[in-house]
């Protein structure tokens, strides 16, 4: 078992969620292939999908709702 | 001869020196917000000054050549490949028919900008193919760039060649804090004077609304001085009888998050401005991201106007060296 | 108009927008005289075609000029702005503007503006009415119809464009006193509809095309004010994608639903014109005589 880390592509705002009152993408423990959505980056007013470029088992999530992340950063662990 | 958009990035449009003339109808400049790396992507690919070449911000296209050209990647600090081999930026380089030119991670700046041999060949609007997507005119379509977009290349190249490179001492910088020169005036004297020391004393941080339209930015409170509204302007002390808008000028809606125009900027409106960002610094704005921070500094119009000449002459001298 | 309005304090700051633009403020309020003052100047500046003045935006109490600064200092365009203002000097009583009248059916108080202004009633003054309750009432009308009638009873000079393209900032040709005044919304709407008629501090305005906005929310235009591709006549025939200029005077005319259906039936059909009339606008006639001048005015356009 290894890790992989997803960052971010763009800086922005992260969104666990399509919507406010929609299921998160992805919670601990759940199972992603590679390509999926695991959250949304909001910069410039538009919507950016973050998709894993890795399938695994969501490890971790790095930040909050609506933290503001910067390119490179850290958001998805996962156990591959 | 053509480019087709395989991956079209987040915000990807044709641009070019900007449709200049229009300003008391309504219309803003438009043009490549960061005019310096446009201007020398198109001399390192042989083009005429006023090529329309491609922007992009934060993520760059995937784009497939139809045909042997030249291209060169300036503006932004980011990987760029062909066919997967990374290639140099600052640098023209040559791609044949079929290949694809894609990036990596953006390292440093915000957006880069794709000249290529002949520019991209969409029809002028009102003497510009600059894209302004607010009213859909201009550029491709007057929208950003979508997968599957063909847009043609023009014939008339100057003298494409591959290999002309910027030295590497030209190639700007793209700092933690940005510094950009600001001429204070216009409306200023409606911030209190503790507000606008306050305003050239603030490391401002860019946040996620940031675009061609305009750059919002948080980092401190500002108060306006309290006065009888004249008439016409409306009761909000942060409102002014409406007027024109310089192109960079700065205002202040509510106090709070002080905003920058940019070349999609509206033309108008009734908010106090406190002035407004040299021209040629509009190209160091347009290379910050959100989460960067921002400094304004003070200068008058003689610094200003010095701050421009010494852009312009080193756009001139690396032109010649490159010619 | 009254003598304080004309002789009322009108100070003209020059200052710098950076290195490429001029901007000039001749008085921190609106006015007409002012405004008046502020077109003659600016078409004199144009007549004179001085070189490295790339671009001349008049606005409604100032003006801006975009400067080439490798051809003209904006210092030496300073000089040459104070000598034409002091050239201009106050209003001669010859002076006169070539303009046209135009006729500009507007539905007040209609279902689309209404739709979208209750959805933002909390970022608004009132949250419990209407923006045109709200507006009869600080303006001091005893009823909504009667401000709805004041807003349509005379006709608007367009006193600056811009915002975005082609929309006419337009002040209402009537002395101070009878003038409308709303401010704008608390925070700005994220939605207004393609060519709803607002109206914002001393100034109503046609948004061209549909996003954001902070006027108060009266009415509708049927007749669109910007043409992208330039399809109905009145944008082909003048190869322009705005109708308005700066100097029209519009006349609002109220139409009810099925003229309003009507009028968007032309448009679709392409086959959509303004009404307008070409005339000789004499400032000092205005100000001597507001009511006469409009009538006059509107006997041009309606015969």
């Amino acid at each position: 078992m290894g890790s992989h880390t997803i960052t971010s592509r763009t800086p922005g705002v992260f969104y666990h969620r399509p919507s406010p009152d929609a299921e998160p993408y992805v919670t601990q423990g759940a199972s992603v292939s590679e390509g999926d959505t695991v959250g949304l980056v909001e910069v410039m007013k538009t919507f950016h999908e973050v998709k894993a470029d890795a399938a695994g088992t969501v490890s971790k999530i790095l930040v909050e709702n609506e933290d503001e992340v910067t390119i490179g950063q850290d958001l998805v662990e996962l156990e591959t | 001869m053509s480019v087709i958009v395989k991956d079209p990035g987040l915000e990807t449009t044709v641009q070019d020196t900007g449709r200049l003339g229009y300003y008391s109808i309504g219309f803003p400049p438009s043009g490549a917000l960061d005019s310096f790396a446009y201007h020398v992507g198109n001399a390192l690919v042989g083009n005429e000054p006023g090529a329309a070449a491609l922007e992009a911000v934060y993520l760059g296209p995937t784009l497939e050549f139809t045909q042997d050209t030249v291209i060169a990647v300036t503006g932004a600090e980011i990987p760029a490949f062909i066919d997967g081999e990374e290639i140099p930026i600052w640098e023209s380089v040559a791609v044949s028919s079929g290949s694809v030119l894609s990036f990596g991670q953006l390292r440093a700046g915000a957006r880069p900008y794709v000249a290529v041999a002949g520019g991209i060949d969409v029809p002028l609007y009102y003497g510009s193919r600059s894209t302004y997507t607010l009213v859909g005119i201009g550029g491709f379509e007057g929208r950003a760039l979508r997968a599957g977009d063909e847009l043609a290349i023009g014939s008339e190249a100057r003298d494409p060649r591959a290999g002309r490179r910027v030295d590497p001492g030209d190639v700007p910088e793209h700092p933690a804090t940005a510094e950009v020169h600001l001429l204070v005036g216009l409306h200023s004297y409606r911030l209190t004077p503790e507000s606008l020391e306050r305003f050239t004393g603030t490391d401002w941080k860019v946040t996620p609304d940031a675009n061609r339209v305009g750059y919002r930015f948080r980092g401190a409170e500002l108060e306006f001085v309290p006065r009888e509204q004249p008439f016409g302007a409306g009761s909000d002390p942060a409102n002014v009888t409406d007027c024109g808008y310089p192109v960079g000028s700065v205002q202040v809606p509510g106090g709070v998050e002080p905003i920058v125009l940019l070349q999609d900027a509206v033309t108008g409106g009734g908010y106090a401005t406190l002035g407004t960002v040299v021209s040629v610094d509009r190209a160091k704005l347009a290379q910050t991201k959100t989460g960067d921070k921002v400094r304004f500094v003070p200068v008058d119009l003689d610094g200003a106007l010095a701050v421009r000449q010494e852009r312009l002459a080193a756009l001139d001298r690396i032109r010649s060296a490159l010619a | 108009m009254t003598a304080t309005e004309e002789s009322e304090d009108t100070e003209t700051r020059y200052d710098f927008g950076g290195d490429e633009f001029v901007y000039v403020e001749l008085s921190a309020a609106m006015s007409l005289p002012v405004h008046f003052r502020s077109l003659a100047i600016t078409r004199r500046l144009g007549e004179e075609a001085i070189a490295g003045v790339e671009e001349i935006c008049p606005s409604n109490a100032s003006y801006m000029v975009r400067v080439d600064p490798d051809r003209l200092h904006p210092r030496d365009l300073v000089r040459e702005l104070q000598r034409i203002e002091s050239e201009v000097g106050d209003l001669s009583d010859d002076l006169t503007v070539a303009t046209r009248i135009v006729d500009v059916p507007i539905m007040l108080n209609d279902p689309w503006t209404h739709e979208v202004l209750m959805k933002f009633r909390d970022r608004h003054q009132d949250p419990t009415g209407t923006d045109l309750d709200y507006g009869a009432r600080i303006n001091g009308y005893d009823s909504t119809e009667a401000f709805i009638d004041a807003l349509a009873a005379s006709p608007y000079l367009v006193t600056m464009m811009g915002f975005v393209p082609g929309l006419p900032w337009c002040f209402q040709l009537v002395p101070r006193e009878r003038q409308v005044e709303v401010p704008k919304y608390v925070r700005p709407r994220t939605e207004t509809p393609e060519r709803a008629f607002g109206f914002g501090g001393a100034f109503a305005v046609i948004y061209p095309v549909k996003g954001a906005g902070g006027y108060q929310l009266f009415g509708s235009a049927p007749a669109p004010i910007f043409d992208g591709e330039q399809r109905l006549p009145d944008f082909a025939e003048n190869d322009s994608v705005v109708f308005f200029k700066h100097g029209d005077v519009i006349n609002y005319r109220r139409v009810d639903r099925d003229e309003y259906d009507d009028v968007r039936a032309q448009v679709d059909a392409g086959t959509w014109r303004y009404s307008y009339r070409e005339l000789e606008f004499s400032p000092s006639r205005f100000l001597a005589d507001p009511d006469g001048t409009n009538a006059s005015m509107k006997e041009v356009l309606y015969g």
